[in-house]
C-alpha cells in the first residue's frame, strides 16, 4: 500500500501529512502531528475519549481515516484554547472539578463545545443527552454537566457583548 | 485557615483541560520500539509447541519472546503464583503466551499473528463448584511451592484453596438451637471491570543494566517488586518512575503491561519499548472484581433482636492470586454489618479457577459483602413486619462495642447520626405505584476503612522559596494528591497551593508508598507531610533566627515569610532564608514516615486472618430512590441520598467527586455492568458490551458530609474514596426490592431479572 498525501485544516493551521490509507485520523492527530489530546480509550468508537469535530460535525477520530481529512477542518482539543487563555468550557471544567484522570476531559470538551456551538442555551437533559457518547469513569458525570451548563452561560455572555 | 475545606482548583487542571498532560499512552523515547502480547485462545491446557520462527524474520521486528527465554521469575501480591508467560500450563482464557517488540505497532501484531501456538485443550475448572469438587484436579499443582510475601503470612491455603478464613466463636449453635426465628438468605454477586479510560501501558528501557519503567500506576513501588522478582534482580536494579495516572480503581496496583516491557527493552539490548493493551486485551487480562456466592443465617430470639449468624462465602480468584486470597479476612471484618449480633461463625473462600483472575477493585469486597449483609438486614426486618431502619437502629452498635476481631468501635454513634441524615434528607415512604411505573426507597449503613499501610514525604525549600514536594505517592485521578496532600502542605507551610509542587513518584528518590488504594493517600500521604514539616520547620526556623532580630524566639510561616511573633512586622522571605542555609551547611529539606497504629485486638478471633484490624474507620448511611418500569423491566434512579463521614473535608469539591464517581460505579455494578463469564470466557469484550452508565443514567448525588476530626490524621482527614462505591449496591438493591415488592439476590439487577420477578 502506498502512503496517501492529505491536505488539511486542524485547528485553524493548514497541514499536509502523509499518512497510510488504513491510518486512522486519530492515529495521525497523535502520532504523526503530536497532538496528543485526543486519546484512544476503546479504537471503536464506544468511550469518545478521541472525539473531534470535522467540519463542525462530532465524530470518533478512531472510526474516521486521516486520509478522509481531506480539504476538511478538523477540530480538537488543542484548538480551545487561544493561546494561554482557556475557553470557558475549559475554565468551567476546573472552576467545577469536572475531572479527575482526565483521560476522558479532551472528548468530552470536544463534544460539548460542538452542542453550544448548535445550542447554546441547553437544558440539563439536552447536555446529559448530548454528552451520552462519551463514556467518564471517575466523576459520576455531575460535575460535568454543571460544568457544561456553567459555560453555556459564559459563552452566551461573550456573544452577548460581541454584538454590541 | 484557607486553604482547608477551600475548594481549591486541582494542581493538575489546567493540562488535563488542555489537552496536554502525558499519560503513559503519550509517552516516548527515542528510538522506542513497539511491543505487543499473544495471549492464549485457549481456557485450560497444555502448550505443545510455541514456534517464533517465522515472526523473528518479519519486517520490523527486534524481538519476540516467550518462556523459555524469559527466565522463570515467580510474582504476586500475596502469593508468587505468577510467571510473565504460561511455561506449560495455560490456566486462564488470555493468559500470555509471548511477547513482540518491533519498529512500529502493526508491525509487531503482525509478527505476534504469525507465531504459531499449538495447545492441547484440557477440562477446565470455570466454576469455582468445579474448583471445589473434592476429585478436581489443581490449577496449581505446586501451589505448596510458591513463596509468599510477608503481608501473606497468616494466609491459609490448600490446593484450590488460594485463602480461607475461619472464625469459629463460641456459642452460635447453642444461640441457633435456642432461636424464636432463623432467617437465612443466598445472594451472588458477578464480576466488575473497572473500565479505566488510559488502557494499561508501559515504556521500559535498560540503562548501565538497570530496567527503568515509566508507568501511570497506582503504586510504583510494588510494580518495582513484581518487576524485581519476574526478571530476578535486585530490588534496586529497577527504576520505576509515574506518570500521569488514567484512572486505575485498583487495577493498577500490580504489573500489567510493566513486565512485557521490561522484557521486550532487556531482549532487544535495553532499547526502549512501549506496550499498550487495546481494550479488548485490557477487558480480559484486567484483574476485575471477583464475583461471589454468600450465605447468610441469623438467629433471632422471641423479642426480634439478633443473637448470633453463620456467614459464609466463596470468591473467585480466577487462575492467580493477585489482591484476592485476602479479601477472606475483610469479610470477615464486615461480616456482622454494624450491628450487635452476638458470635458470628464465618468461613470464607478465595478459590482458584480456571478463569481470568480478579483481584483489586475500589472497595475490595465491601460491595459484595454489604450487599449481602444490607439486604439481609432488610430481610429479616420485613419477616418481623418492622421498619428496616427501625430494625437496624435497635441492634446499632454503640460507642465502645466490639467488632468481630475484638477491636473496640469507639465512635460507633457516627452511624447513627448518618442515618437520621439520609433519612432527614429522603424520608421513607414505602412501596408505591403509578401506572406501569413502581416506585421503592432503599437504603444502607454501616463503617467502612482506611488504609493504614505506610507513606512518607520529603519536602525541600527551593531557591526561590518554592516548595518541592517528593512522594511516592502517585495521583490516580481522585486528587488525593492534587488537591489533598497539596492543600495539605500549603496551609501548614503558609503559602497558597501555588507554591507547592508535587513530583510524579519515582523509585530511585521519592521514598516509599504503599500505592492508592484503600483511600489511603490524603489521610497517610498528608500525615507523613506534616511530619516532614515539623522537621522543616525547625531547621527554617534555626536558621531564619539568625537573620531575624535579637528576640526573635517564637516564629511562624505566613505567606511565604518567616515572621518573628510579637516583634512589630520582622519577618524575612523563605528565599532568603534558603540563601542563608546555603551557605550555613543546613539543607532545607523534611522528611517524614507515617503508617497507622493498629489498635488491640483478639488474637486467634479467627484462623486465616491476614489483616487483623481495622483502621480509622468512618460512617456512612445511604438511601436510594428508585422507578421500575414494569414494562420494559428497567431501573431509575430518582434520588440519590449519601451521608458520609470523612473526617476532616480538605477540598469538599474533591470529596463531592469521589462519592458521585463512587456511586455512579455502585450504580453500575448493580444494574448495568454485566461481565459474564461462559466456559471461562467473558461474553463482554468491549466497551459497547460492557455497560457502564452514561450521563443519562444517573441522578444527581445528594451529599451530607459529616466531619469528626481524626485525632491522627492530617487536619482531622480520613479516607474517603472507597465507601461511596461500597454501600451503593445495597441500598440500590433494596430500593428495587422495595418497589418490585420481590427480594432481589444477585447483581446486576437486570431488566430481565425484574421482569421475571414481576411475572413470578
Amino acid at each position: 500500500m502506498s502512503a496517501v498525501q492529505v491536505s488539511t485544516t486542524v485547528n485553524g493551521d493548514a497541514i499536509d501529512f502523509v499518512c497510510q490509507p488504513t491510518e486512522t485520523l486519530l492515529d495521525v492527530l497523535r502520532n504523526r502531528l503530536g497532538l496528543i489530546g485526543s486519546k484512544e480509550g476503546c479504537g471503536t468508537g464506544d468511550c469518545g475519549a478521541c472525539s473531534v469535530t470535522v467540519d463542525g460535525q462530532l465524530v470518533c477520530s478512531c472510526l474516521v481515516l486521516g486520509a478522509e481529512a481531506e480539504g476538511r477542518k478538523i477540530g480538537t482539543v488543542e484548538g480551545l484554547a487561544d493561546g494561554d487563555k482557556l475557553h470557558p468550557l475549559q475554565k468551567q471544567f476546573i472552576d467545577n472539578a469536572a475531572l479527575q484522570c482526565g483521560v476522558c476531559t479532551p472528548g468530552f470538551l470536544v463534544a460539548a463545545k460542538a452542542l453550544l456551538d448548535r445550542n447554546p442555551n441547553p437544558t440539563e437533559q439536552e447536555i446529559r443527552y448530548a454528552l451520552a457518547g462519551n463514556l467518564c469513569r471517575c466523576t459520576g458525570y455531575d460535575k460535568i454537566v454543571r460544568a457544561v451548563n456553567a459555560a453555556a452561560r459564559d459563552v452566551r455572555k461573550q456573544q452577548a457583548r460581541k454584538k454590541r | 485557615m484557607t486553604n482547608i475545606g477551600s475548594d481549591l482548583p486541582r494542581a493538575d487542571g489546567w493540562d488535563k483541560v488542555a489537552g496536554k498532560s502525558q499519560y503513559t499512552v503519550d509517552y516516548s523515547e527515542s528510538g522506542m520500539l513497539h511491543g505487543c502480547v499473544l495471549r492464549s485462545p485457549v481456557v485450560c491446557g497444555r502448550i505443545v509447541r510455541v514456534d517464533v520462527e517465522a515472526a523473528r524474520s518479519m519486517p520490523g521486528v527486534r524481538a519476540v519472546v516467550t518462556a523459555t527465554n524469559v527466565g522463570n521469575g515467580r510474582a504476586g501480591m500475596l502469593v508468587r503464583d505468577q510467571t510473565l508467560f504460561a511455561d506449560r500450563e495455560i490456566r486462564h482464557h488470555g493468559e500470555a503466551i509471548a511477547a513482540v517488540a518491533a519498529d512500529t505497532l502493526a508491525q509487531a501484531r503482525a509478527a505476534r499473528d504469525a507465531i504459531e501456538l499449538e495447545a492441547e485443550s484440557l477440562p477446565a475448572l470455570t466454576t469455582m463448584a468445579q474448583a471445589l469438587a473434592s476429585d478436581a484436579p489443581l490449577v496449581h499443582p505446586d501451589w505448596e511451592s510458591y513463596a509468599l510475601n510477608p503481608m501473606a503470612a497468616e494466609l491459609r491455603r490448600q490446593g484450590n484453596v488460594a485463602g480461607e478464613l475461619i472464625a469459629d466463636p463460641d456459642g452460635v449453635d447453642e444461640a441457633f438451637e435456642r432461636a424464636h426465628l432463623v432467617v437465612e438468605d443466598e445472594f451472588c454477586v458477578d464480576r466488575q471491570y473497572q473500565a479505566y479510560l488510559e488502557p494499561m501501558s508501559a515504556v521500559a528501557r535498560f540503562t548501565d543494566g538497570r530496567c527503568i519503567v515509566r508507568t501511570g500506576s497506582q503504586f510504583p513501588y510494588n510494580i518495582r517488586e513484581e518487576l524485581a522478582a519476574y526478571l530476578d534482580v535486585r530490588l534496586s536494579d529497577v527504576r520505576v518512575i509515574g506518570q500521569t495516572v488514567g484512572g486505575g480503581f485498583g487495577a493498577k496496583l500490580g504489573c500489567g503491561t510493566e513486565g512485557y516491557a521490561a522484557v521486550l527493552s532487556r531482549a532487544v539490548g535495553g532499547r526502549s519499548v512501549r506496550v499498550v493493551k487495546t481494550r479488548d486485551e485490557d477487558i480480559v487480562t484486567a484483574p476485575v472484581r471477583e464475583n461471589a456466592e454468600l450465605r447468610i443465617r441469623t438467629a433471632l430470639d422471641a423479642e426480634g433482636n439478633m443473637t448470633a449468624r453463620e456467614f459464609s462465602c466463596d470468591m473467585d480468584c480466577g487462575a492467580y492470586g493477585l489482591e484476592t486470597p485476602t479479601f477472606p479476612s475483610i469479610l470477615f471484618h464486615f461480616a456482622a454489618g454494624i450491628y450487635r449480633i452476638g458470635p458470628v461463625r464465618v468461613h470464607a473462600r478465595a478459590v482458584y479457577t480456571n478463569t481470568p483472575p480478579t483481584g483489586a477493585f475500589r472497595g475490595v469486597n465491601g460491595p459484595a459483602v454489604y450487599f449481602a449483609v444490607e439486604r439481609h438486614m432488610d430481610n429479616i426486618a420485613r419477616r418481623l413486619n418492622e421498619d428496616p431502619m427501625a430494625f437496624r437502629a435497635r441492634h446499632m452498635l454503640r460507642d465502645g462495642d466490639t467488632l468481630l476481631n475484638g477491636q473496640a468501635l469507639a465512635d460507633a454513634h457516627i452511624a447513627r447520626e448518618a442515618c437520621e441524615a439520609v433519612q432527614k434528607s429522603l424520608p421513607a415512604v414505602g412501596a408505591r405505584q403509578s401506572g406501569d411505573r413502581l416506585r421503592g426507597v432503599g437504603s444502607a449503613t454501616g463503617f467502612w476503612v482506611t488504609n493504614p499501610l505506610p507513606g512518607s514525604v520529603t519536602i525541600t525549600v527551593g531557591e526561590d522559596g518554592r516548595l518541592h514536594v517528593l512522594t511516592g505517592a502517585n495521583d490516580n485521578g481522585s486528587g488525593a494528591v492534587a488537591m489533598g496532600l497539596t492543600q495539605i502542605v500549603a496551609e501548614a507551610m503558609g503559602v497558597s497551593t501555588g507554591e507547592v509542587i508535587v513530583g510524579l513518584p519515582d523509585t530511585d528518590l521519592s521514598g516509599y508508598d504503599s500505592g492508592s488504594q484503600g483511600s489511603r493517600t490524603t489521610h497517610i500521604v498528608g500525615k507523613a507531610a506534616l511530619i516532614a514539616i515539623d522537621d522543616l520547620k525547625t531547621r527554617i526556623f534555626d536558621v531564619a533566627r539568625q537573620m531575624l532580630p535579637p528576640g526573635a524566639n517564637e516564629l511562624e510561616l505566613v505567606g511565604g515569610m518567616v515572621r518573628a511573633v510579637g516583634i512589630g512586622d520582622a519577618q524575612v522571605p523563605l528565599a532568603a532564608v534558603f540563601q542563608m542555609a546555603n551557605f550555613s551547611n543546613v539543607s532545607l529539606s523534611g522528611s517524614g514516615t507515617y503508617a497507622t497504629t493498629p489498635p488491640a485486638f483478639t488474637p486467634g478471633c479467627a484462623v486465616g486472618l491476614t489483616m487483623p484490624s481495622l483502621l480509622t474507620p468512618t460512617y456512612h448511611a445511604h438511601r436510594a430512590e428508585v422507578e421500575v418500569d414494569s414494562v420494559t423491566g428497567n431501573v431509575r434512579l430518582l434520588r440519590y441520598v449519601v451521608a458520609q463521614e470523612v473526617g476532616r473535608a480538605i477540598n469538599p469539591d474533591g470529596i463531592m467527586g469521589q462519592i458521585q464517581g463512587g456511586i455512579a460505579q455502585g450504580i453500575g455494578f448493580t444494574l448495568t455492568e454485566n461481565l459474564r463469564l461462559v466456559d471461562g470466557r467473558y461474553l463482554e469484550r468491549s466497551l459497547e458490551a460492557y455497560r457502564l452508565p452514561l450521563a443519562q443514567d444517573l441522578p444527581r448525588v445528594e451529599v451530607v458530609l459529616l466531619e469528626h476530626p481524626d485525632s491522627e490524621g492530617p487536619f482531622g482527614a480520613k479516607g474517603v474514596a472507597e465507601p461511596p462505591l461500597v454501600f451503593a449496591p445495597a441500598a440500590i438493591a433494596n430500593a428495587v426490592s422495595d418497589a418490585v415488592g420481590k427480594p432481589f439476590y444477585k447483581l446486576p439487577i437486570t431488566p430481565e431479572d425484574v421482569l421475571f420477578a414481576l411475572d413470578t
